[in-house]
């Protein structure tokens, strides 16, 4: 039986690099489109620092980030990886495909694996074949295309709500009909209007504030966003895939 | 700072956002040349660091979860290598996903396997497949699968004790046929005809080795692997949702296909070659042969 | 390797582990020269909260006079309120060497990007707290923290301007801020009294809410003290005052069982 002493350690620093901003982050893409949704509250402990600090970056016209978890490491990672898109541009002269950030996104996580980013990201936007597409990562860098993915303080609440409600887990097709593979953007923008209001309504951390990114494919109209009202565009052009945000209100107690 | 943790420090690289990092090469900036540039905290033991902040079951609350992959095996046969995975991915006690691809397509003719740090696996059997490529274009043939695997075990052996995470099997077709090497980041190497990796391992094994066989035929060959996933996927809480299955030939790998663990239990694979028709679930075997409520029922 | 998912991903218990043979050995356990260089890893002299608003006519910043050794007050008239360029004043709770030490650092920043360049462009607030948020989350990642709580607040081009950034390199921006314990104390009076009147506030009006905040903080914060400075930015400028004495009484605390003396 080895002994079991202990190999005297150094006195770990009382220093400790990482907190925890709360905060919820969601993303379901549609056939055509991508919704890219967060709240705006931040947080540390039982206080609310700001009620509105964003979580989610339009990056390109196609893609749009949002990162939850450490807002300094978050802000930081987003920082970065908007040099690493201009620097694309640049040498390129056109926007980085979004199945390229993704793997760039893998690798720079992944150059902190032993200082990680405490950051959760959700890479949203459109695929060059047209499709709405949705990348999750955790903190050192792997990742998966999804259909959608929640993350953050709030993941438990609403992940299993989303698979109900997207990919229909649990539940049964009428006779002799199928789920849909993929939602109509009028029911998403419902869906993820119901997961932050909820998700306010039961988690601490979430509230204040929600703030939607909508990306359409190229040539898609914007059939669905009727309703919405307070829609602004952030597309750099018109004939291309196109960016949309709209902000709403949370409870902010 | 320690002297083991120096080597790994980007300070004493050049500056990872250098002209590297630049236009084609911005997707793989830290792989382009070579030399990989990672930031150490400085802290007296980077490990410990490590340890402290990364998730552990002996302290939920520990901030940074990394996504954990579980049950995977492989084996050689007569015709071939069967991969078979689950698709469950945990962090602490959550499931943090059901649809991972815990096998990773380095090649067309190479698979490798992911059970450990997801992150681990994805990012250095990714950079495998580099190396593997850049091995084609040097020597005008295709790299065998014992080199590569090589080339993987000295890598993370690199790494040892800087707490990497991957059990892995690489699995291909080379001149000397098919080959399984079990790789881990422990830097252990190993060449074998079977392998089950992960925390369903025992499941998966137990129902392996009663069905195993040299001349198992294609179609028996992949209904062995995917009966021994459901089988891990049933008893093993870490395990589970859907099962990937692929085959490896002289021509390369085939992706067979996707099966959900459930339905497995209660309504069997579906149509494919080699099933038996049914659900694996033992109910279905007992059914109407002891259950008092059931004669009650009908009573 | 270890089967057991939650144990993957994770650096192994070495200490436990007497098969593993490296790199156990040949890591120094605690070498005290390799690893000598000071950081600072607990506040030493520290101030306690610091209160910043918006008003009408730009931000205010107050904060208290004292600097504390632990529970002594060690230091009872330390400025903790210091102006940067033209338009921008910082206020700073946590370690005083630390903000010093930053005080100096931006001394030099304004030197050479202003005087030394003179090339017509001015750093406002949103450049400093930028700035600042750089340095303190730099020296996060290299372990070696600046241990402070900064206010940053400032008028330039006729916008307000009031951020927050710490230790960590957390940032945030917000019409009221309070550090420390003012967090907890004076916040939400903060809040009550300038949300949605941020355009409304008068000059007066700003510095009695943060006079009521600075009084409360005393009467409740055990490492706070009378004695406060007030900075205002607007349009022409920043202002920082000398030390003012705050007018308190413990008149209310009379009849009030657990204040004043006890009759019984």
């Amino acid at each position: 039986m080895p002994s079991m002493e202990h190999v005297a350690h150094p006195q770990q620093r009382a220093f400790n690099p990482y907190t925890e901003n709360g905060g919820t982050i969601l993303a379901i893409a549609g056939a055509d489109f991508t919704v890219i949704a967060g709240d705006t509250r931040q947080s540390e402990g039982y206080s609310i620092q700001t009620r509105y600090a964003p979580k989610v970056f339009r990056l390109t016209d196609r893609a749009v980030l949002a990162v939850n978890g450490f807002a300094a490491d978050g802000n930081m990672f987003v920082k970065k990886v908007k040099q690493r898109l201009e620097w694309y541009r640049h040498a390129h002269a056109k926007d980085m495909p979004l199945r390229a950030i993704a793997r760039l996104i893998q690798t720079m996580l992944y150059a902190q694996r032993f200082f990680p980013y405490y950051v959760y990201n959700i890479l949203g936007g459109i695929e060059d074949d047209g499709t709405g597409a949705v990348y999750s990562f955790d903190p050192v860098g792997s990742y998966e295309r999804e259909a959608c993915r929640a993350a953050g303080a709030a993941q438990s609440l609403v992940q299993p709500f989303l698979d109900n409600q997207i990919y229909f887990k649990n539940q049964q097709a009428a006779p002799g009909q199928t789920h849909p593979s993929h939602l109509p953007l009028p029911d998403v923008l419902s869906i993820v209007i119901d997961s932050f209001t909820s998700a306010t309504e039961r988690h601490i951390e979430v509230g204040d504030g929600l703030e939607m990114y909508i990306v359409l494919a190229k040539g898609r109209n914007t059939q669905g966003m009727e309703s919405l009202h307070g829609v602004q565009e952030l597309s750099s052009k018109l004939d291309g895939e196109r960016v949309f945000v709209v902000r709403r209100e949370l409870k902010k107690d | 700072m320690n002297s083991f943790a120096t080597r790994f420090d980007s300070h004493h690289h050049d500056d990872d956002q250098s002209d590297a990092a630049w236009g084609s090469q911005a997707g793989f900036g830290n792989l382009g040349d070579g030399s990989h540039a990672f930031n150490v905290p400085a802290v007296p033991d980077p490990t410990a660091f490590l340890r402290l902040h990364t998730d552990d079951h002996a302290d939920p609350n520990c901030r940074i979860k990394i996504q954990h992959g579980t049950t995977t095996l492989a084996f050689r046969f007569q015709g071939g290598v069967i991969v078979a995975v689950d698709s469950r991915a945990t962090a602490g006690s959550y499931v943090a996903s059901g649809t991972v691809k815990k096998v990773i397509e380095i090649n067309p003719y190479l698979l490798g396997t992911m059970a450990g740090g997801a992150a681990d696996c994805q990012y250095w059997e990714t950079y495998l497949g580099i190396q593997c490529r850049l091995h084609e274009l040097r020597n005008r043939e295709r790299i065998s699968v014992a080199a590569a695997s090589k080339y993987l075990s000295n890598l993370v052996y690199s790494y040892k004790g800087m707490g990497l995470s991957m059990g892995t099997m690489i699995c291909g077709w080379d001149k000397t046929g098919p080959a399984v090497f079990y790789v881990d980041s422990d830097g252990t190497r190993l060449k074998g005809d079977m392998f089950s990796v992960g925390s369903g391992s025992t499941f998966a094994y137990g129902v392996l080795d009663q069905g195993y066989r040299w001349d198992l035929t294609d179609e028996e060959a992949q209904e062995l692997g995917r009966r021994s996933i459901y089988a891990a996927g049933h008893r093993d809480a870490f395990s589970g949702n859907t099962c990937n299955l692929y085959h490896v030939k002289e021509d390369g790998w085939k992706f067979i296909g996707n099966y959900d663990i459930s339905k497995m239990h209660y309504e069997g694979p579906g149509d494919v070659p080699g099933a038996p028709g049914g659900g694996y679930g033992y109910d279905v075997r007992t059914k109407g042969r002891f259950s008092v409520l059931e004669t009650e029922v009908v009573a | 390797m270890d089967h057991f998912p939650t144990n993957w991903g994770r650096p192994r218990n070495d200490a436990f582990d007497h098969y593993n043979t490296y790199p156990i050995p040949v890591r120094p356990q605690n070498n005290a020269f390799a690893d000598s260089v000071q950081r600072t890893q607990q506040p030493i002299v520290t101030g306690t909260s610091v209160l910043g608003l918006k008003y009408k006519d730009g931000i205010m910043i107050a904060s208290d006079t004292l600097a504390s050794y632990g529970s002594l007050a060690r230091f009872k008239d330390i400025k903790r309120l210091h102006q940067v360029g033209d338009f921008t004043a910082i206020g700073a709770s946590g370690d005083m060497s630390d903000f010093q030490a930053l005080q100096r650092d931006l001394e030099s920043l304004i030197i050479s990007e202003e005087v030394t360049e003179q090339d017509g462009h001015k750093l406002g607030p949103k450049e400093i707290h930028e700035y600042l948020s750089n340095v303190l989350y730099g020296k996060r990642c290299k372990m070696d923290p600046l241990w402070n709580s900064v206010i940053v607040g400032g008028f330039k081009d006729g916008e307000r301007f009031l951020a927050y950034v710490d230790l960590l390199g957390t940032t945030y921006t917000s019409s009221t801020i309070a550090t420390g314990y003012g967090a907890y104390i004076a916040q939400p009076l903060l809040r009550k009294a300038v949300e949605g009147k941020e355009d409304v506030l008068t000059e007066a009006e700003a510095r009695k809410i943060l006079e009521d905040c600075l009084r409360v903080l005393f009467y409740r914060d055990a490492r706070s003290l009378d004695k406060y400075q007030i900075a205002t930015v607007n349009a022409s400028g920043p202002s920082i005052s000398d030390s003012i004495k705050l007018e308190t009484s413990w008149g209310f605390a009379e009849g009030i069982r657990g204040y004043g003396a006890q009759t019984q």
